[in-house]
């Protein structure tokens, strides 16, 4: 299977904000999830560790971002993750 | 990996770096300097007879300069190892209300003594800004005010460098172990400092990713917590973050009289961690209904938790350990790691020998940001020259050269004569602190308008010249104190102010170096380099 080089397209604002916008909503989302369960760490320490998990996180994904073949791509493959983890916090908060 | 990738990674490389190339520079060379802050802070502190602290008289100052100024109590700090800059054993400071958190100077500063008949001497005495200066420029991008939007754009800095570096990594990997063993030392000088960024940049890679996420960290943790106490702790962030081992003091009389001797509290604390090294003892509301003592220190075997070091937490009456939750080698695996950021950020694990590694690794760094941008230049000269056979370079290379070397030159003069003007100004101006800041404008904006008048070549071997004059007259200002006292400056003989002597002069000789090597390079290097004093001429001759 090979593409021609020619459709990496590089839609540098689409992935840009996708990387920024998407990644931050992944990055919550799981230092959400280490605060979850996390649980065995004091809640002051827990509270710190999850903070300084968020910027890792965040700049990995905008670092891959323009890894994506196109704009839409990144929109879609960091929007379907976001929903994911986001589901899945929400729904380990809730049960 | 794809080649078209590469050639993405690339361009976010270059565009990220471009960007931020010249802040990092300044945050890195201060940034190196802010590891020896205190040094350089003594080597200023102007002579005063420095009142050692006898732990047994210690006790009798703090009951005793209580009983007079009893608004001290809310903190003050007694110092086990008075230095220049704090020549009493007792300080305390009358902050206003308003004072932004990270301003450690904000307000009124007092220190406290005994005298010969055992009564307490209260001064009041105003800390240099020296040190704040270094640490504010390294702090928010050579601005000079440490506030949120200053530390934002800090931040803005930072998520760039983190880009640059992942995108730079990316670019090299494919032909790493060709490249990184290979300084290729020859004509092909492009060839040459492209070698010396990767190799510099590949070898320092973890310092700097520890570096680009610290600092976006410290940029942004308001602004995150903010976020995730809205979405994750249904805003009860602060009760969580409110540290759980605070037991009760057991006294009832908070007269300070009755409080254990400082001697007393120390070896409690030592008790418990037998190579920690206390320095301070900082006391909190020492007549209030939770009083509270920081024993603070250092350990040589231990990461300190915060940048200051590490504190045990004792009752001032009872003597009881309240906490150790950020004492040096007591804390738990979780808190051990949150430590481990401060400390791999500010070098408080290891001792002197690796703030000296930081040192350098910093200098390094900011020569990398510097090396990033003429390299920019470089590539696009020769392409430039393939089109064009007669080569007056592009303006905006020139613009970038000149800005590049004005900024950067201006940075390491500006703060070598702010340095030397703590001294040399000291009791001839009136606000020294303000002055301090003039100084390192004035210096600033002159070598960037210098630069930009005289053309990048030209103005690189005027203002490397300048920084090594500048940074030598702090060795000589020393040397003249010693050979003419009727000057009025002062030499400071500690380890640590001779110390500053010493890596100055090392520092000048290096600048004083590299002037010499530009010169000739100006005068014999490539004539269509931008570094080549031909292009100067060629344009002088046309307008």
């Amino acid at each position: 299977m090979t593409k021609p080089i020619s459709s990496i397209r590089r839609d540098w604002v689409a992935k840009t904000l996708a990387g920024l916008l998407l990644g931050l909503v992944l990055a919550l989302a799981g230092s959400g999830l280490f605060v979850h369960f996390a649980s065995g760490i004091g809640s002051s320490v827990r509270v710190q560790l999850a903070m300084w998990l968020v910027m890792p996180v965040w700049l990995g994904v905008l670092g891959g971002s323009y890894f994506f073949h196109s704009g839409a791509r990144a929109w879609l493959w960091l929007g379907a993750a976001a929903i994911l983890l986001v589901g899945a916090l929400a729904s380990v908060r809730l049960l | 990996m794809r080649t078209e990738f590469i050639r993405i990674y690339k361009s976010v490389h270059t565009w990220t770096g471009i960007l931020s190339g010249l802040a990092l520079f300044i945050a890195f060379y201060a940034g190196a300097l802010t590891v020896f802050k205190e040094e350089i802070v003594r080597w200023a502190a102007p002579p005063a007879a420095i009142a050692a602290t006898d732990l047994a008289q210690a006790h009798e100052l703090i009951a005793r300069t209580l009983a007079e100024h009893p608004e001290a109590a809310r903190d003050f700090k007694l110092h086990l190892q008075p230095a220049e800059h704090l020549p009493a054993p007792m300080s305390w400071s009358i902050k206003p209300p308003d004072a932004d958190e990270h301003d450690s100077l904000a307000g009124r500063h007092y220190l406290a003594t005994l005298d010969a008949a055992g009564l307490p001497a209260v001064s009041e005495t105003q800390p240099s800004q020296l040190g704040e200066l270094i640490d504010i420029l390294h702090r928010v991008v050579g601005l000079p005010f440490d506030n949120d939007p200053n530390r934002w754009l800090m931040g803005v800095i930072a998520v760039l460098y983190a880009l640059a570096l992942i995108s730079g990594v990316i670019v090299l990997l494919p032909s790493l172990v060709k490249d990184l063993f290979a300084l290729r030392v020859g004509k092909n000088l492009k060839r040459m400092w492209l070698d010396a960024h990767n190799v510099v940049g590949f070898i320092s890679l973890p310092f700097h990713v520890v570096f680009a996420l610290t600092a976006a960290v410290f940029a942004f943790h308001d602004g995150l917590y903010a976020l995730q106490d809205h979405l994750l702790y249904d805003g009860r962030i602060k009760e969580m973050l409110r540290p759980v081992g605070g037991a009760k003091p057991q006294a009832r009389s908070f007269d300070p009289a009755t409080m254990l001797p400082p001697a007393e509290l120390v070896a409690r604390v030592q008790a418990v961690v037998p190579d920690f090294v206390p320095d301070t003892l900082q006391y909190l509301q020492a007549t209030g209904p939770r009083p509270v003592v920081r024993v603070w220190g250092h350990d040589p075997q231990a990461i300190s938790p915060r940048a200051p070091g590490g504190f045990a937490v004792v009752d001032p009456y009872g003597g009881r350990l309240l906490s150790t939750d950020y004492l040096p080698g007591k804390q738990d695996a979780a808190s051990t790691t949150v430590s481990s950021f401060f400390a791999l950020h500010f070098a408080t694990f290891g001792g002197t020998p690796v703030r000296w590694m930081y040192f350098l690794l910093g200098l390094a760094g900011a020569w990398l940001f510097y090396s990033g941008n003429l390299l920019w230049i470089e590539s696009r000269r020769r392409k430039q020259r393939a089109e064009n056979a007669a080569p007056e370079q592009r303006r905006d290379f020139r613009l970038l050269g000149a800005l590049t070397i004005g900024t950067c030159l201006g940075c390491i003069s500006g703060i070598s004569f702010a340095i030397v003007a703590a001294k040399g100004l000291h009791g001839r101006v009136d606000d020294l602190n303000a002055w301090l800041w003039y100084v390192y404008y004035a210096c600033f904006f002159a070598a960037i308008g210098w630069a930009f008048n005289r053309g990048a070549a030209r103005a690189a071997v005027d203002l490397l010249w300048l920084s090594a004059g500048a940074t030598l007259a702090i060795p000589l200002s020393s040397l003249l104190a010693l050979l003419w006292p009727a000057l009025g400056l002062w030499v400071n003989l500690s380890t640590a102010s001779l110390g500053v002597d010493v890596t100055a002069l090392l520092g000048s000789l290096a600048l004083a170096w590299m002037a010499r090597e530009t010169a000739r390079r100006a005068r014999i290097g490539p004539q269509d380099s931008v570094w080549s004093d031909t292009q100067m001429r060629n344009r002088d001759t046309v307008s």
